[in-house]
């Protein structure tokens, strides 16, 4: 009878039933076979002890948990602005994202001054951004605009990859960030990617909050007269990104600029009625509505909603200018992001606080 | 209450079933991780970038715990290649601990053999790598066959020749030391 191969009597080490009853037979009387065997078995012993390891032993599930949900959101595709469709009611998931929504239900809650005219006033430009805290329950519980108005997308991000620096500052007119030294593990060159500028005017109707509030089995109280029709319009953008990944794609570092948010009202309502009307109805609660009121001081504090139940912030200065500094807290990712002249730089990654700061201080 | 919370944290494009495959196979795509770098913070690095991964793929839930398992096998050895390995500050502290408990001289032939190991794994095909981690991580035969397309028969073959490949490298790099 013919030998079995040795990948059959490496099997027979492991697994002898998945092995013919004739080969192991076979094997049993074969002094050539057994030697080889032995061989085999031999390598395979030392194969497993240099191969051993610890580190599974004090896996925690649930903190892994928090870290990848952390990066899954941080990660999150973009909202493919290319693609969306401009009016309201199709564009309302874009703005479910809990940040995004968040966010723009900031801006739109902050602006500042009083829109006396029909003329579009401004009424926010970003001088700086201060971290807002809130839950995640909180986060997610932020309606987005779309259930108190219309929202329409008058700008297209078209975010897109160039090949070049160069060609990123072209396309957006804002100089690209130069990292001087990269922390250790990131390498290579960044891939660059630009962003024009977008632009979203929300019209706050009464209908449309009436019936977001019947859904949500609640009633309202009235309006201030003249809210019906009013428009905010948000504009931020252009932007640029140089982002260094790991070979799966997840990026390790990102540096990023953009022209900061503005926001301009069509209001002959004063503003102050028209967020505290929007505050009452947010279903926020009474500590975060009162940050929030707070941030309408001068129109030029962009408020950064952040989870605070996974995310810690603290202030620095970066090259003389107020920063935020945020941190996962698991300490697997930071971020630190400022506003200077009205452009909003960010330096992000799987990295921790000292690394994120030394970045953006060297930047050229 | 807390799983609840984090749940909602991962909406967007991600798929539903990623929470319970997280939960029935992270330690188990760590460890195939750790096997490659000896390493545990790196292999929960490793792991986190293959959930990524898998949680916007469409991987057949059927099919999951083999794709994860190659996935780490081949990121980890990526890293292991590309020379990424960083020893942070817990894993140096970590070691110290174990060489104040255990014996040190056994400590340290132990390490270096390890050492030598993940520097011979780095050498072999791909194929042949990949396909000894995932048998020395506890998957069947059966399983390796089906997470890297290959016959019952061949795996056996496949892992045999790596393990007698990363004898060789290992008894020459004893002999040279």
């Amino acid at each position: 009878m013919r030998h079995p191969t040795d990948g059959m009597l490496r099997r027979l080490l492991d697994e002898p039933a998945g092995v013919a009853d004739s080969d192991r037979q076979h094997v049993a009387g074969c002094s050539r076979c057994l030697s080889g065997l032995a061989i085999i078995g031999e390598d395979a012993a030392i194969v497993e002890t240099s191969l051993s390891t610890e580190a599974a032993v004090d896996v925690d599930v649930d903190a892994a948990w928090r870290r990848l949900s952390a990066a899954a959101t941080a990660t999150a595709p973009g909202p493919q602005l290319a693609n969306v469709p401009a009016r309201a009611g199709r564009a309302r998931p874009i703005l479910r994202r809990p940040t995004v929504a968040a966010c723009a239900v900031a801006v739109v809650l902050t602006g500042a001054g009083v829109a006396a005219a029909n003329d579009w006033l401004p009424i926010f430009r970003t001088e700086r951004i201060a971290p807002l805290s809130l839950s995640t329950s909180e986060l997610n519980s932020l309606p987005d605009l779309g259930a108190f108005g219309d929202v329409v997308l008058t700008g297209d991000g078209d975010v897109h990859s160039v090949p070049d620096a160069r060609a990123a500052t072209a396309e957006t007119g804002l100089a690209v960030p130069e990292v001087t030294t990269l922390p250790r593990g990131v390498t290579g060159e960044p891939l660059y990617q630009v962003g024009g500028e977008v632009s979203a005017t929300f019209t706050f109707s009464t209908d449309r909050t009436v019936e977001a509030a019947a859904e949500a089995g609640t009633t309202l109280p009235l309006p201030p007269p003249g809210l019906d029709g009013t428009q905010v319009r948000l504009v931020a953008g252009p932007g640029l990104a140089e982002i260094w990944s790991r070979t799966t794609g997840v990026p390790s570092l990102v540096v990023g600029r953009a022209v900061a948010p503005t926001a301009s009202s069509s209001s002959d309502v004063p503003f102050e009625a028209l967020r505290d009307y929007l505050l009452s109805l947010s279903g926020l609660n009474d500590d975060v509505a009162a940050q929030l009121r707070a941030f309408n001081a001068d129109g030029s504090t962009l408020p950064l909603p952040v989870p605070g139940d996974f995310v810690e912030t603290d202030s620095a200065q970066v090259d003389g200018v107020p920063a935020t500094v945020l941190a996962t807290r698991d300490r697997t990712m930071a971020a630190v992001v400022w506003v200077d002249a009205g452009v909003v730089t960010a330096v992000a990654g799987s990295l921790d606080v000292d690394e994120v700061l030394s970045i953006a201080r060297e930047l050229r | 209450m807390e799983r609840v919370a984090v749940s909602d944290s991962l909406r967007g494009p991600v798929r539903a079933d990623l929470d319970e495959i997280f939960r029935r196979d992270y330690a188990r795509v760590v460890g195939v991780a750790a096997r490659v770098l000896d390493s545990p913070h790196q292999a929960e690095d490793v792991a986190q970038e293959v959930f990524l991964s898998f949680g916007r793929s469409s991987v057949p839930a059927g099919e999951a715990t083999g794709w994860l398992c190659v996935a780490a096998a081949h990121i980890a050895l990526n890293v292991l290649r590309s020379g990424r390995r960083r020893v942070s500050r817990e894993e140096t502290v970590a070691a110290g601990d174990a060489a104040a408990v255990a014996d040190v001289a056994e400590t340290v032939v132990t390490l270096d053999e390890r050492s030598r190991a993940r520097a011979a794994l780095a050498q072999l095909p791909r194929n042949h790598a990949v396909a000894l981690v995932l048998r020395h991580s506890g998957l069947s035969y059966a399983e390796v066959a089906a997470a890297l397309d290959l016959s019952s028969g061949s795996v056996g073959t496949t892992v045999r020749r790596a393990e007698s490949a990363l004898r060789k490298e290992l008894n020459r790099d004893a002999s040279s030391d």
